[in-house]
């Protein structure tokens, strides 16, 4: 299993982004995907086939603001471009955000 | 953002495409990679592709499908591939061994036979645990969007519980058979898991990393899907066997204990178990056990024959605490303060030990021979002739301060040692503290002349050792007598004495008046003002003579009379009540002959006059009574050559410095007058001066016996003084020294003889019914009506700092105040007061 401080997530168009483990983790999904025996958990390279670049730039980005602001209040909304929320929704919907964190999870 | 005007246009290109979103091509990936995972292959899988399908699957609201298909799955798996190597773990040796209890395998084989099951249990547990972790990530989605709507167990929950189901709620047909009682896989795994803590309890090496990975297990799993938290299997089954079995464990090994007799033993032991059971929680077990089995062990081994062990003969707690054995004695207070935070038990033989040691020392003191000289107890009678006296035995007086201050030496012998235990073993408990307080003030308070004895003690300290030595040793001096003094109740008592004592020593000038003051000083923070003002109006009175003495002497040597000078006054001019009557010569001896006045010698009478003039020149109207009793006097006396001595001390002619009584001042003085070889009478001697009887006994004694001070012959010489002898002056008199001191008898505080001793508590009583009568008036004077009963208790309250007051005598003067009209009878059932002003 790779230990490696970044991982790198693969849009459907080919496009690659090194992000931040730990920024990553917020999504359920992808925490499931990288902590058990799978591929993902073994290269560090997670390919969504049907998540755009434009979306999972999107996505990206909300790991990064979240774990920039995690233990901060006050914290300012972050910018999403209007044509974009119905995927975003619904990729928010795919990588689990929006849902509470499950008992099994937090142990 | 919603502010902003939003405008949501179709989306693009649809997530869900037609021919991948099928639920049938969807599960297919789905049931193959469930088949790998449980082979261990899932490092070929993409989690993304398998999660996306569940995803997929419940987007097409098809998740009661997924959810049933993969129940059915797990199942059905694990029927094929899970249960049939669990059967065969269970061998027949293994249920003889742990169900049947049947002899026959050694300790060692025993071990090895439960470990390889356990073991077994454990890696299947742990594949089963994995997969069911995986798939239960893959169906994430299912989990979180379906199951929490559909209020099922989760998926986890239903196929982790498959290892409840199936094995650990397993029939085991043919034991449950031969033991006549349905038996189940899980009993099994709780017999293997005792058997191996029994056999670590009985010093075998077990698995314990083993045991840990089998109880998280337990905790894993809960009673039904639910997976409510208090339905831990762990909780439910597990522990409350391990702790019967614990306790019945336990339950021997106190009895063993109890057999082989020690207590020590059984404190080690039972501390060492205590530590065990703790460390086998953190490392075997589960922690949410660990107060639960120390309450277990504290139950059985400490609490259920606690005092079988403490009244152990010749190892309980008598025997530590005689033997000063601290390390027993703290285990044991750490064991007995878990259990009981009133520490009853301890309490309760502490005691009774102090007790039994505080009447000893009484009895010792009743059955020790004080004849001989005791190392340090040296009194006055002994005085300047120590060195050579001290084989000798002691007066009978002298006898009764060594015992005196034997006693007190053994009482703060005591109190170290308690206090020592508390300090080392008992971690200054409060509660031990007090109950040990309170019994040494009642032994002391038992033994009917603790008052005296304590201030003799102080009187001796005071006396003797405080010169040179260092602020240490006087402080802790200080602390003890303070020590004392607070456990005496009849703290009146006391003062009567130590008013005696303070009087010698103040008058005779025999200890340093800064360490007196100190004492006193303590003794008011200790007990108040009241209790300290006639030892502060005799301080008083000391500084106050002092200065009029000082100034007399200016005042007389401005007089140049030629017929003073030759004698120098210091005197104390004391306050009445402040000193006690025996000083004040007022003692209860004289009674008979009103105050007896002592005829003085012209030549001082002269002074006295002189000074009486002197003082009422600033004070008229006071009287100044002379006590000739507690004074003393130095005499320079003159012995002339002794004709026909040629050589030695007699051939010269000697002066010597005497210093003698006041008495003893007089009676030589009327030898000035007495021609050379003539003799007096002892009531000659009598007559002339008018000194009771008994004071002139003992200062002829002192003047005609000690060899050392001989300075009048006695006829017939014989160690007393009768009233039928005769003296004369002794011109054969020398002395190496040219200060001579005559020993004074009457500054030697001595322990009171039984008739002194009655005489004293008569008089004391007289002062309690004062002191009585006069709280009952104050208290009825605020209150006016009061019942009986309320006054008594009241007055027992007013008086508790001074001394204890017996009912019946708050009866009689409660009576006696009735008679003289303070107070009247209220007619009705309860007797009742009312305050007449």
């Amino acid at each position: 299993m790779s230990d490696s401080e970044y991982i790198t997530l693969v849009s459907s168009d080919g496009f690659e982004f090194v992000v931040l483990r730990e920024a990553a983790l917020v999504s359920p999904t992808i925490k499931g995907m990288l902590r058990s025996q799978f591929s993902e958990a073994q290269t560090g390279r997670c390919t969504f086939p049907e998540i755009s670049a434009i979306v999972l730039e999107q996505v990206v980005e909300y790991f990064h603001y979240w774990y920039r602001n995690r233990d901060k209040e006050d914290v300012p909304d972050m910018d999403i471009p209007v044509e974009l929320c119905l995927e975003l929704l619904m990729a928010a919907n795919y990588f689990n955000l929006d849902a509470k964190p499950a008992v099994r999870d937090a142990v | 953002m919603a502010s902003r005007p939003n405008k949501i246009r179709p989306v693009r290109r649809p997530i869900l495409n037609k021919e991948t979103s099928e639920f049938e091509p969807c599960w297919d990936i789905l049931k193959s990679a469930l088949t790998d995972i449980h082979n261990k292959n899932a490092s070929r899988l993409s989690f993304e592709n398998l999660y996306r399908a569940s995803y997929k699957i419940v987007l097409r609201k098809k998740g009661q499908l997924l959810y049933d298909r993969v129940k059915e799955f797990e199942e059905e798996w694990f029927r094929n591939h899970v249960l049939p190597p669990i059967a065969g773990l269970v061998s027949s040796n293994l249920v003889s061994v742990a169900l049947l209890q049947r002899p026959g395998l050694s300790a060692h084989e025993r071990r090895e036979t439960g470990e390889r099951f356990l073991r077994g249990i454990r890696d299947t547990w742990e594949d089963h645990n994995m997969s069911m972790n995986m798939v239960a990530d893959i169906l994430m989605y299912l989990e979180r969007s379906y199951v929490s709507e559909a209020r099922q167990p989760s998926i986890f929950a239903a196929t982790i519980g498959l290892f409840r189901d199936h094995i650990l709620r397993n029939n085991l047909d043919g034991v449950s058979e031969q033991l006549d009682q349905p038996l189940v896989m899980f009993d099994l795994i709780n017999a293997v898991i005792l058997d191996l803590i029994n056999m670590e309890r009985d010093g075998d090496i077990i698995d314990r990393n083993l045991l840990r990975q089998i109880t998280s297990m337990l905790e894993a799993l809960y009673e039904t899907d639910e997976e409510p938290e208090n339905a831990k299997l762990y909780l439910t089954v597990f522990e409350p066997r391990f702790l019967a079995a614990s306790q019945s464990f336990y339950r021997d090994e106190c009895d063993k204990l109890l057999r082989e007799g020690s207590a020590s033993a059984w404190l080690r032991h039972t501390q060492r178990r205590l530590q065990e059971e703790h460390n086998r929680c953190e490392t075997s077990l589960s922690i949410l056990t660990t107060d639960k089995i120390a309450q277990v062990v504290e139950q059985e081994l400490i609490v259920a024959k606690l005092n079988d062990f403490l009244a152990m003969e010749g190892t309980g707690m008598k025997s530590m605490v005689d033997n000063d054995r601290h390390e027993d004695l703290s285990i044991l207070y750490q064991l007995v303060s878990r259990v009981d935070k009133t520490k009853h038990a301890l309490k309760h033989i502490l005691q009774t030990r102090v007790m039994e040691l505080g009447l000893e020392i009484e009895q010792t003191l009743k059955s020790t021979d004080f004849s001989a000289p005791v190392a340090g107890a040296e009194v006055e009678d002994v005085g300047e002739a120590g060195e050579k006296t001290k084989a000798q035995p002691l007066s009978a007086a002298a006898q009764q301060t060594a015992a005196a201050i034997k006693w007190v030496d053994d009482v703060l012998q005591l109190k170290d040692k308690f206090d020592n235990l508390s300090r080392v073993c008992f971690n200054q408990d409060l509660v031990l503290q007090s109950a040990v307080t309170k019994s040494f003030s009642d032994f002391i308070n038992m033994f009917h002349r603790c008052s005296e004895f304590v201030s003799l003690f102080i009187d001796d300290s005071l006396k003797r050792g405080l010169k040179g030595k260092s602020d240490e040793d006087v402080e802790a001096m200080l602390q003890k007598a303070i020590v004392l003094l607070r456990y005496l109740a009849d703290r009146d008592m006391f003062e009567r004495y130590y008013q005696k004592h303070l009087a010698r020593r103040l008058l005779h000038n025999k200890s340093e008046i800064h360490t007196e003051k100190e004492l006193v000083r303590r003794m008011k923070a200790e007990l108040g003002n009241h209790f300290t003002t006639k030892f502060e109006g005799m301080f008083k009175d000391m500084e106050l003579s002092k200065d009029l003495s000082e100034n007399y002497r200016d005042h007389v040597r401005s007089l140049g009379d030629a017929d003073i000078k030759n004698i120098d006054l210091g005197l104390h001019v004391l306050t009445t009540n402040n000193w006690p009557p025996e000083v004040m010569g007022r003692s209860a001896n004289q009674e008979d002959g009103g105050r007896a006045e002592c005829t003085f010698p012209p030549a001082i009478k002269r002074l006295q006059e002189s000074f009486f003039k002197y003082y009422l020149k600033d004070r008229s109207g006071r009287v100044l009574t002379w006590v000739a009793s507690a004074g003393t006097a130095d005499i320079k006396c003159v012995f002339p050559k002794v004709p026909g001595k040629e050589s030695g001390p007699l051939s010269k002619e000697r002066r010597y410095e005497l210093n003698v009584s006041t008495y003893g001042m007089i009676v030589l003085e009327l030898f000035n007058g007495v021609a050379e070889g003539e003799s007096l009478s002892f009531e000659e001697i009598q007559a002339k001066t008018n000194i009771p009887a008994h004071d002139l006994i003992r200062t002829l004694g002192s003047l005609s016996i000690p060899p050392k001070s001989r300075v009048l012959a006695k006829e017939p010489l014989s160690k007393n003084v009768k009233p039928t002898d005769r003296f004369s002056f002794n011109a054969q008199f020398a002395s190496k020294t040219i200060k001579i001191k005559a020993p004074v008898i009457s500054s030697a505080s001595k322990v009171e003889d039984n008739e002194e001793r009655k005489q004293t508590e008569r008089k004391n009583d007289q002062t309690r019914a004062h002191v009585v009568d006069a709280a009952i008036v104050r208290i009825m004077k605020q209150r006016k009506e009061l019942t009986h009963t309320q006054l008594t208790t009241e007055v027992i309250g007013q008086l508790a700092g001074r001394f204890k007051p017996e009912i019946s005598m708050i009866k009689k003067r409660i009576e006696d105040l009735l008679v003289r009209e303070y107070l009247e009878r209220i007619e009705g059932g309860t007797a009742a007061y009312r305050y007449l002003a």
